[in-house]
């Protein structure tokens, strides 16, 4: 018979072991990095204990276990999700993984999604934190008509109070890149891009040359654009981190990322298991708790306060471990979820009516990633061959340039904000490509004419380039998290249910960066540059989603549209406000930038909230931390 | 309907290993750690190298496929992927591949999620007509969802600009072969049987087009035949999506072709030397002397002799 088992108080519980778990671990779990003082910490998470000898160096090349099996995420009877395009429809499982990938599995175990991700970074500069305000004093009253139902708001703090926290983030991940990539690219300072007070810590990866015909083309008339070596966290060199972990460098082998989720067989890929979490087990306060499914918050009806946290272990048992301070770093929708189902914070209630919603949490979700269809850009280099097998690994060998991206040409008349990063030259090889087709297979994938189309596909005379660009996805009322009503996990609790379409900023955005693209392709000399499958307005956009999902419970700057507030602490009340739980993840982005990686934007975050917790702990009564 | 025993046994076995370590408990395996690492992992190597060779010497017989299946799934793979100058489907193995895919995981639906309510898709596709379902206990008492109630709950489509003007239908419109495209109350293993069996029935249709078994259409015909499963043109399917079907047909037979030979099709890894695909040979598998970090920045393709999991294991437990 399952038991109920009551676990020693901690000062710090943890709730999820993933990418940002593992910064709050390191830093509350050392002494020497809180005055002295040894706080317990706790950290829990469903999943294993993944390690890359044991679990990775001989099996992960294994496209078939990878990719339909999905033998490192998170398995579906254990819990999906639901999605709609509209408040109106009746959202539909998400009952399998595909091949390749369409649904990303998100973490499972220590590491969490970043055990197999692909590791693109780039920060978010200073437009990112002030879209609203940039927009509404550069292009003044457009914004309800580029965004109806417009919720895109100012994030609490600017760029250069978030730069410190890059800087210790970049390093203890130990991110590749160099700033100063380019003749043309001068030192950093705070208003052009790359906005830097240091460069990265590791130097990029080897260019490939269609990476550096990209960058002399661009970098000439009538471009006069600014390219640098596209950032990563794929360690190029042997590295020791600010905690003394060592990390493995890169062996270059592939498998790495590509259209399926591969784990990196020397630690090389950054994450939490092999930078952070090394960094407090070294700490005799930490404890990690793993295999454990978190399903419940308690709160105290008096206070407010969180006063435990409630998981399953593997026999079904019920633990409950109380704390003094949580933190929520369970990703996405299931950081949400787990608020919604126990109480914790205002529950986000749509209506149709924009001005008539109230609620925060599941409220102003965008989607930060290319969809399954968008306009596409595509043109032949023949000139340049190479190896399309697995060679290289998912996020190396490209050249990008952030002058389409931003506000960083004039947007009048346009119809769209932002833009879109644009990068050309990975290596060709970062995964097994077997699958692209075998899962995009279509009624063209029969017969001896469609067999000959494979012959050699992987020793490629000509390069292809192809480039999907889009303009940020904006909050809107429409778009937001909540349970769902008909679907439950495997412990009977509702599924998270996501409402999501394109908001018209993305694909706008898109049918005019497609034109730029298309002269830089043709400027490269490639033959049969076309624009392809463009997006309009109203097309199916909902089976590529999971991993970028940005914005659904907020910082900001009021807490009648934000969870967390400058600290990444709660102040968002249901009765009373739950101030001892803080969170960070690319899901408390405020607003979607078109920045590749939503991760690196959130790792800045992490630092901060670390940083409140510590003062938080340091309160003589509980309330926000000033 | 939830597979309740299914749920319990899933519970237990999502996880072995004890549910709580305490920091110096767990190894983690840095630079210094390595060589006893290294040792665990050379003899899981060898323990799985052992299970592989059982499992490549056991490719031969069928596992789950019957007998009328097996005919006509033969017949099917091969018009996929014909063999011609260069082997195909049959070279390959690819019925070998789709049998065991169907007797393991694949077929049980292991890793999918199979709750209901199961919302089928619409056939016709222009079928309106709302749906009403009653939520799950769990959502109604729920003491923190603003609105939960036990009655069911309606879905009208429409857009949020519109509600109920039809511009979007009662559920998302999902791409054949994405992750909610799937709906229906079946496992793999049954989904393959009722569609084969229907493919089969269309076939054989007195009133239909081609008028006997598939196997014994020209390749012409049988070609055309699976064009009209993508194209939804039977009807012998009832409940299920003929594009469906035809999906798994099609997605299969190429995994069949291009996965590892470990899972029985591949076999001699045909499907990788004609696509040139590497397999796990970073360039000197063989002796070859290529160097990864090379091959990824050449402007000429190299060939490499395809290298299999099997192989690649045995080779670091050096017992190649
Ligand atoms: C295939 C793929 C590719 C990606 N590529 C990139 C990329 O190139 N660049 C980039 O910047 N980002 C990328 N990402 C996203 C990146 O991996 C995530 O943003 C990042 O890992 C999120 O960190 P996190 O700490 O918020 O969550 P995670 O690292 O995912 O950690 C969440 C943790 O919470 C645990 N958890 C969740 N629910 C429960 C529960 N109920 N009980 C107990 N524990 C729970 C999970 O097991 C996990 O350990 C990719 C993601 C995927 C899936
Ligand atoms: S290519 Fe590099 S980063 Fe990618 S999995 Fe291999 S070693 Fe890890």
């Amino acid at each position: 018979m399952p038991t109920t088992i009551t676990e020693t108080p901690a000062d710090v519980v943890i709730l999820g072991v993933g990418y940002m778990s593992g910064v709050i671990a390191a830093e509350l779990s050392d002494p020497l990095l809180n005055n002295g003082k040894a706080y317990s910490v706790v950290a829990i998470t469903k999943g294993p204990y993944w390690d890359y000898v044991n679990d990775f160096s001989t099996t992960k090349y294994d496209e078939w276990g990878v990719g339909l099996g999905r033998k490192y995420d998170s398995p579906l009877p254990l819990q999906s999700t639901t999605i709609r395009n509209t408040p109106y429809q009746f959202a539909l499982p998400v009952r399998r993984y595909t091949m390749p990938i369409q649904y990303h599995a998100l973490g499972h175990g220590v590491g969490g999604a970043a055990q197999h991700y692909g590791g693109t970074m780039g920060r978010q500069g200073p437009w990112g934190y002030q879209m609203l305000s940039q927009t509404n004093t550069r292009y003044p009253g457009t914004i309800d008509t580029i965004n109806p139902h417009n919720d895109l708001q100012d994030w609490p703090l600017q760029y250069y109070q978030y730069e410190p926290y890059y800087v210790q983030w970049e390093n203890a991940h130990g991110l590749c890149g160099n700033y100063n990539g380019s003749t043309d690219n001068p030192g950093s300072d705070s208003s052009g891009y790359p906005w830097m007070s240091q460069n990265y810590r590791l130097p990029p990866h080897p260019l490939t040359p269609a990476a550096q015909l990209f960058q002399s083309t661009v970098q000439s008339a009538p471009f006069n654009y600014h390219p640098f070596p596209h950032v990563n966290a794929l360690a190029s060199q042997p590295y020791v981190n600010q905690y003394g972990v060592p990390v493995n460098p890169c062996v270059y082998d592939g498998y790495c990322g590509g259209l399926c989720d591969y784990a990196c067989e020397t630690g090389a890929k950054a994450n939490a298991a092999y930078r952070t979490i090394p960094a407090a087990m070294k700490n005799g306060n930490f404890t990690l708790v793993v295999n454990s499914f978190i399903f419940r918050l308690d709160t105290d009806p008096t206070s407010g306060l969180v006063t435990a946290a409630r998981y399953y272990d593997p026999q079904g048992n019920v633990h409950i471990q109380q704390g003094k301070v949580f933190f929520n770093g369970m990703w996405g929708y299931n950081m949400i979820r787990i608020m919604l189902l126990s109480g914790v914070g205002a529950p986000y209630v749509w209506k149709s009516d924009p001005t008539m919603v109230s609620g925060t949490v599941g409220r102003g979700m965008t989607n930060g990633y290319s969809p399954y269809r968008g306009t596409n850009v595509s043109g032949t280099l023949s000139n340049i061959g190479g190896n399309a097998y697995p060679a290289g690994n998912a996020g190396g060998g490209s050249v990008d340039i952030y002058d389409l991206m931003d506000d960083n040409f004039d947007h009048k008349n346009l119809g769209f904000i932002g833009g879109s990063q644009i990068g050309v030259g990975g290596y060709p090889g970062g995964g097994p490509g077997n699958i692209t087709f075998a899962g995009g297979v279509s009624s063209a994938s029969m017969g001896g004419t469609f067999k000959a189309t494979q012959k050699d596909k992987y020793l490629q005379t000509k390069t292809v380039l192809s480039s999907t660009p889009f303009a940020p996805d904006l909050p809107t009322t429409d778009n937001y998290v909540d349970l769902d009503p008909h679907y439950t996990d495997i412990y009977g609790d509702p599924l998270a249910r996501l409402t999501y379409d394109w908001t018209p900023n993305m694909y706008v955005g898109a049918t005019y960066l497609a034109t730029k693209v298309k002269d830089i392709f043709t400027a490269m000399g490639a033959s049969n540059v076309t624009v392809s499958n463009t997006v309009l307005p109203g097309a199916v956009h909902n089976d590529w989603w999971g991993h970028h999902l940005r914005g659904g419970c907020r910082i900001g700057t009021d807490p009648t549209w934000s969870v967390w507030d400058k600290w990444n602490q709660c102040w968002s009340p249901t009765v009373k406000t739950p101030f001892n739980i803080f969170g960070a993840g690319e899901i408390t982005n405020t607003s979607g930038d078109t920045v590749p990686s939503g991760t690196h934007v959130a790792g800045p975050q992490s630092y901060r909230a670390a940083e409140g917790i510590k003062q938080y702990l340091g309160l003589m009564t509980p309330g926000l931390v000033p | 309907m939830v597979d309740q025993t299914r749920r319990e046994f899933l519970k237990l076995g999502l996880a072995a290993a004890a549910s709580a370590v305490t920091a110096s408990a767990i190894e983690i395996p840095m630079f210094g750690s390595q060589n006893s690492s290294m040792q665990t992992q050379l003899n899981n190597a060898n323990t799985q190298v052992a299970n592989l060779k059982n499992r490549v010497n056991t490719i031969v017989g069928f596992i789950s496929l019957n007998i009328t299946e097996q005919s006509l799934l033969e017949k099917i793979v091969e018009t996929i992927i014909p063999t011609d100058a260069d082997p195909g489907a049959k070279e390959a193995g690819v019925i070998y591949f789709i049998d065991r895919a169907l007797a393991g995981d694949y077929g049980q639906s292991a890793n999918m999620f199979m709750d209901g309510p199961h919302i089928l898709p619409r056939i016709p596709a222009s079928t309106t007509a709302p749906l009403s379902i009653n939520p799950t206990l769990s959502w109604a008492t729920n003491p923190y969802i603003p609105g939960a109630s036990t009655s069911p709950i309606s879905y009208i489509g429409g857009s949020v600009v519109t509600p109920g003007s039809g511009t979007q239908g009662i559920t998302a419109t999902p791409r054949v072969g994405s992750g909610i495209n799937y709906q229906y109350p079946l496992n793999m293993r049954e989904f393959w049987r009722i569609g084969l069996d229907a493919l089969q029935k269309y076939a054989k249709d007195p009133n239909g087009a081609y008028k006997g078994p598939f196997e014994s259409l020209s390749s012409t015909n049988q070609l055309t035949l699976l064009q009209d499963l993508w194209g939804d043109k039977p009807t012998s399917f009832n409940n299920i999506r003929p594009s469906d079907f035809a999906y798994e047909l099609t997605f299969m037979t190429w995994a069949g072709f291009l996965m590892d030979p470990i899972y029985g099709g591949n076999q001699n890894m045909v499907g990788w030397t004609y696509t040139g695909f590497n397999g796990v040979n970073f360039g000197n598998f063989y002796g070859e002397g290529k160097d990864q970090k090379a091959l990824m920045v050449a402007t000429t393709p190299t060939r490499l002799k395809p290298a299999s999991l099997a192989q690649y294991q045995q080779q670091a437990s050096g017992s190649a």
